[in-house]
């Protein structure tokens, strides 16, 4: 079954031009007619499909459209041509800590952060002691978090967002939460995802995770989809691609 | 269509075939939408203003509040903790601002300055807080989209969700200084009218168009920024306006008719008869006062509904 599906998609901002300071400047600008944004296609025309169960890594250097494409999933883009279907629940792993209030307790923002990512009082409430378990914060989690350092930030909002049940899960760049033993335990959550037969797509400008994690991968290169097709291969295309722009895998 | 043939074209019908002339013709043809064209076909009666739009659009706000209920109550309620957070007192202040601001209003307007009316002081305090709960629940959904940005370019969360609860919070607030105006009233030996039963009418027109107005300030502050700061302006000229702090009567009849214009006005002189004046509800005031409010919540949320998919580009 599919579960994601990319037709011709293409996904334009306007970029802002640095402002005018001073008003002689907006005179200037005046006279001269110079746009103040220009267009800028993060991603152009791309195409692709995932079925159920598989884990698809997007792989391509900064600002090759990664996060753009994974956002379009998640619903917060809406693409300027083409069209995207996306069939079941999805999950983000991106948004960590987005929407934490700094001046409340660990467990109360497990609330209401939980709320956000669309769980319902009585999911929150069944799966808080899971979630303070794997967050590994102990007594800490009845003090703000304005007093958190960013391990414990990062890994509350962790243990938060991989508590949902999704469809579709989507992780981006996450794994360098925590600590090597936390990070591994967060690996395994995301293996257990899989094992559950849930899609994932991944994202990553590092090869090794996405060949450790994934079936298939896609290579983007600003903003154009190069290549599709096994980790293998793809991890043979974007060395290449580095290799001109002077850089190491 | 054979389109290599020369054959001139036939004679075309001056109106689509589907609207029949036994009726006249419909007020508003939008032939793109199949089921509006149905609505108009099967109805007695085509001329009808459309309203298919504003009732979809009620349709969407009530649904998405009632998806996200939980969600909205845990916002407002983490907008009052934070607000409370770290003072000795805490949520007490919820009860004793009003309360100690109602005082100086008494103290002030009742003692020093008011000898035109009787209980000028009860006058005043029985219009200022729902101004207040009008004013600040604007103050606050203005910048609520803004002020969410870094949320909202990460997670999908529907968009209705802030101004709600920033109304919603400010409600809460009013009705723990609407304890601090019984305690106040007691306390001056003012009777309390038994028209308070009337209270609720106001404050749910109030709460409509403040959502309604918090829509329409919300999303026009993602586009300009400067809205944050022009609405401090407006709202207190508004305040002026709106008969809060002397009955509309005292103004020059040439002006009045500028003030009458003005939606507020009517449901602020709804707080005043219930709680000052005593006067059971005015049934004119209050058709007027529903007929705004909502007028002003299908607006908002329409215009709010239509824009916020572009707001994440705009953040």
């Amino acid at each position: 079954m599919e579960q994601i599906r990319f037709d011709h998609v293409t996904q334009r901002f306007r970029l802002i031009r640095e402002r005018p300071d001073t008003l002689r400047e907006v005179f200037a600008r005046m006279l001269h007619k110079r746009p103040r944004y220009l267009p800028f296609e993060a991603i152009k025309d791309i195409s692709f499909s995932v079925k159920k169960g598989e884990t698809v890594g997007i792989v391509g250097r900064n600002g090759s459209g990664k996060s753009t494409t994974l956002k379009i999933i998640a619903g917060i883009y809406s693409p300027t041509t083409g069209k995207v279907s996306v069939n079941g629940k999805v999950a983000a792993l991106v948004e960590l800590g987005a929407g934490f209030s700094p001046d409340l307790t660990g467990r109360e923002n497990i609330f209401i952060n939980g709320l956000l990512l669309k769980m319902t009082r009585r999911e929150i409430r069944e799966r808080e002691r899971r979630i303070i378990e794997f967050s590994e914060l102990g007594e800490f989690i009845d003090s703000p978090i304005k007093q958190y350092s960013s391990g414990m930030y990062m890994r509350l909002a962790f243990s938060i967002a991989v508590e949902r049940d999704p469809d579709i899960l989507l992780v981006d760049e996450i794994l360098a939460v925590g600590d090597a033993g936390f990070r591994e335990k967060s690996m395994e959550r995301i293996m257990d995802f899989h094992r559950r037969g849930k899609t994932i797509v991944f994202v990553s400008h590092a090869m090794t995770s996405v060949k450790q994690l994934c079936t298939r991968a896609i290579l983007l290169h600003k903003g154009k989809m190069v290549a599709d097709g096994t980790p293998g291969l793809i991890y043979e295309k974007y060395e290449a691609i580095l290799k001109q722009a002077g850089e190491n895998i | 269509m054979d389109c290599g043939s020369l054959q001139p074209p036939a004679a075309r019908p001056l109106l689509p075939a589907r609207y029949s002339l036994k009726y006249p013709i419909p007020a508003v043809v939008r032939p793109n939408y199949s089921e509006d064209a149905a609505f108009f076909r099967n109805s007695k009666n085509p001329i009808r203003t459309d309203i298919s739009g504003a009732r979809r659009a009620m349709l969407q706000l009530f649904r998405e509040i009632k998806n996200n209920h939980e969600l909205i109550w845990a916002l407002a309620i983490k907008e009052l903790r934070v607000r409370y957070k770290n003072s000795a007192l805490g949520f007490l202040w919820a009860l004793l601002h009003p309360l100690l601001m109602m005082a100086v209003y008494i103290i002030v307007f009742s003692t020093i300055l008011g000898r035109g009316m009787d209980n000028y002081g009860v006058f005043l305090i029985s219009g200022i807080f729902p101004w207040s709960f009008f004013s600040q629940s604007t103050n606050y959904s203005v910048s609520t989209i803004v002020g969410n940005s870094t949320l909202l370019k990460k997670v999908y969360v529907d968009k209705s969700v802030f101004p709600v609860s920033a109304v919603l919070s400010n409600l809460v607030n009013f009705a723990l200084s609407l304890i601090a105006l019984v305690v106040i009233l007691i306390a001056m030996r003012f009777p309390l009218h038994w028209t308070w039963v009337y209270f609720p009418v106001p404050v749910v027109f109030l709460c409509m168009f403040a959502l309604g107005f918090g829509f329409l300030c919300s999303a026009a502050n993602v586009f300009f920024r400067d809205v944050s700061h022009i609405i401090q302006i407006i709202m207190s000229a508004w305040f002026f306006m709106s008969g809060v702090i002397f009955p509309l009567d005292v103004i020059d009849p040439k002006y009045q008719i500028i003030l009458k214009l003005n939606p507020m006005l009517y449901i602020i002189d709804l707080f005043h008869q219930a709680v000052y004046y005593g006067v059971p509800l005015n049934l004119n005031y209050a058709i007027l006062s529903f007929v705004c409010s909502l007028a002003v919540l299908i607006l908002g949320y329409a215009i709010f509904r239509r824009l916020q998919d572009m707001f994440v580009y705009y953040l």
